[in-house]
């Protein structure tokens, strides 16, 4: 793979979804003043729950500010960046126009990946940005250096599961005839990310950690940022998102050799 | 520059009897018929070459079309295209071929072609100055100052495939898979397109393979055809041999300058129409001398073209014949 081909092919890409977003400016407002109520309806359920107790399974409030707040920083990138595209792909399946991107001679998982990107739901990012303030502010104290250091290597693979988790469920697309239903699946799972992981008893604990890494993506770096976070399980959570991506990849291949296209 | 032997592809299909109960039935237990799209199909087409693939609605030509772009993997047979294995789906295969679908669209809805066009220079690594010198040339000859600033979205459908057919050239492909790129355009959309066609293809030398229903587009481009019927192929040769072997009688078309009488016209041939100002008659090739004399002398005639039977009428004849042949052999085929 020419990496410097495929970065101005993502260059490309870019432009046009940026062409796309100042063609709808009104879509800016809208989707900025939706973005930030979600984030307050998101912080809801912790009041709730913390109303009742100081802290729950060693969590406080102002901590769980801190996996709230890589939750909604990860859905600014998941509807900014991934989301768009996974719809794009499923109506790419619909509507047979998938041949379109096989028949392009660059890697069809970059080129469906890439296709479309909604920036203004990066707004979600900075919320998210401002959660982690207000929580620290609050805690009274600052995250170490090295804290914050590994909370961005964690973001990297954060990025990396949830773009694979993508690439799974785009590929189960070829397989099922109606699809439309994917995207709800998909965000659903997601929204399992809100919690601190350690509130995941049994059986779901053991879904969340190995089979979709939830408690990789929102609650690591969480602990990363409150200096909690051993090192190994850092190593542990790359060697994890790199094996993840790894088999998504393989899948993705498998369901392309398994399409065929809408109409014969 | 093409070459098939022996084509298969077979599908699965899974088959449901109508009603709720079957319906219940089929999510434990279910039946798949193989259903044969291409069934054993052969044939080499030279560099250069333009050939019309003709046949009936699910005939095949599709799916053989998208298993010479790779998009579709043959059950059986062995097939190359300019030396390359199609299904391997080698970048570079795919810099030298395009597939033009007259019914589905590479254009991006929400903004100007010219974005699509810039999207596939990229994607196919076209130097700027070549890009430059192939937009202005294909802006020219399809006539697109004024759209590819437009947002797709806003396009008439003609507008639109003209840029689709210049979106799939900006890498000048070799050779072009063309599935009907004239359907629901208007009649002079479609003089357009094919002119733009027959132009590509002998300026660059490209290899063309068209896929259309109207007869007109394979008239116009096609020196050679393919038909293929139920996924078999029926016949592979020039346009001219086809309807002169299906359909070897011509056609007179006279214009008259007043109203006869049918007892006139009888004698002079099998009448195809009879009005009060025109009349078509049909008449085996070697009679056309005769039939034409005796016109001309026994009535009013203003004008006269001497015709062969319109494609529609061969190619439906054709698939008849095809018909009645199958239902034959289906027939030896039971004991009596």
């Amino acid at each position: 793979m020419n990496a410097k081909r495929y970065l101005r092919l993502l260059g490309v890409q870019l432009k046009a979804s940026g062409l796309l977003a100042l063609q709808y400016r009104a879509d800016f407002l809208a989707e900025g003043l939706t973005s930030l109520a979600w984030t307050f309806t998101a912080l809801a359920p912790l009041f709730v729950v913390f109303g009742a107790r100081p802290s729950i399974e060693g969590w406080t409030f102002h901590e769980s500010l801190l996996v709230v707040g890589w939750f909604t920083l990860l859905q600014g990138v998941l509807e900014g960046a991934i989301s768009p595209s996974l719809t794009g792909m499923v109506e790419h399946i619909r509507k047979g126009t998938l041949d379109f991107v096989l028949l392009k001679p660059a890697d069809a998982q970059f080129l469906v990946s890439t296709q479309r990107f909604l920036p203004w739901r990066a707004v979600n990012v900075l919320s998210g940005v401002a959660l982690f303030v207000y929580a620290f502010v609050s805690l009274g104290r600052w995250p170490s250096l090295p804290g914050v250091f590994a909370s961005l290597v964690l973001l990297g693979t954060s990025m990396l599961i949830l773009y694979s988790l993508w690439i799974l469920v785009v590929s189960a697309a070829f397989f099922v005839v109606k699809v439309d239903n994917l995207t709800y699946l998909f965000t659903s799972i997601f929204d399992a990310a809100r919690w601190p992981s350690s509130v995941f008893r049994g059986s779901l604990a053991w879904v969340f950690t190995f089979i979709i890494p939830l408690a990789l993506m929102t609650t690591f770096p969480a602990l990363a940022l409150l200096g909690r976070l051993p090192w190994t399980w850092l190593v542990g959570a790359v060697v994890g998102a790199v094996a993840f991506a790894a088999v998504a990849r393989w899948v993705w291949l498998m369901s392309i050799r398994h399409y065929t296209s809408a109409s014969s | 520059m093409i070459s098939v032997r022996g084509l298969r592809k077979h599908y699965q299909v899974h088959k449901r009897p109508p009603g709720l109960k079957a319906a219940l039935r089929s999510l434990v237990h279910r039946d798949y018929t193989a259903v044969k799209a291409v069934d054993g199909i052969s044939f080499d087409i030279q560099p250069g070459e333009r050939v019309g693939f003709l046949g009936p609605n699910g005939a095949g030509k599709t799916t053989t079309l998208k298993v010479l772009a790779g998009l579709l993997h043959p059950s059986e047979g062995e097939v190359t295209v300019d030396g390359h294995v199609p299904r391997f789906r080698e970048e570079a295969f795919l810099k030298k071929i395009m597939l033009v679908m007259g019914q589905k669209q590479q254009l991006l809805w929400d903004l100007p072609p010219s974005e699509t066009f810039e999207l596939n220079r990229a994607i196919y690594d076209v130097p700027r100055l070549q890009y430059k010198q192939t937009l202005d040339e294909l802006v020219s000859l399809l006539e697109l100052e004024e759209l590819i600033g437009k947002p797709t979205r806003q396009l008439s459908l003609g507008e639109r495939m003209k840029c689709e057919l210049a979106a799939a050239l900006i890498h000048r492909p070799r050779v072009l898979f063309l599935d009907e790129p004239t359907i629901g355009l208007d009649v002079s959309m479609q003089v357009t397109m094919r002119a733009f066609i027959k132009a590509y293809n002998e300026q660059t030398g490209a290899t063309l393979i068209l896929t259309s229903h109207y007869m007109d587009d394979v008239a116009a481009l096609c020196p050679r055809v393919i038909v293929i019927d139920k996924g078999q192929l029926s016949y592979d040769g020039s346009l001219d041999a086809l309807v002169q072997r299906v359909r070897p009688e011509k056609r007179v078309v006279l214009r008259l300058g007043q109203p006869v009488d049918a007892a006139l016209l009888t004698p002079l041939g099998k009448v195809v129409s009879h009005e009060p100002g025109s009349a078509v008659l049909q008449v085996q090739q070697d009679a056309v001398n005769a039939t034409v004399g005796r016109a001309l002398s026994t009535l009013p005639v203003t004008d006269l073209t001497v015709e062969n039977a319109p494609l529609e009428e061969v190619m439906s004849e054709l698939f008849q014949e095809g018909k009645a042949r199958r239902a034959e052999a289906a027939r030896e085929e039971v004991p009596a």
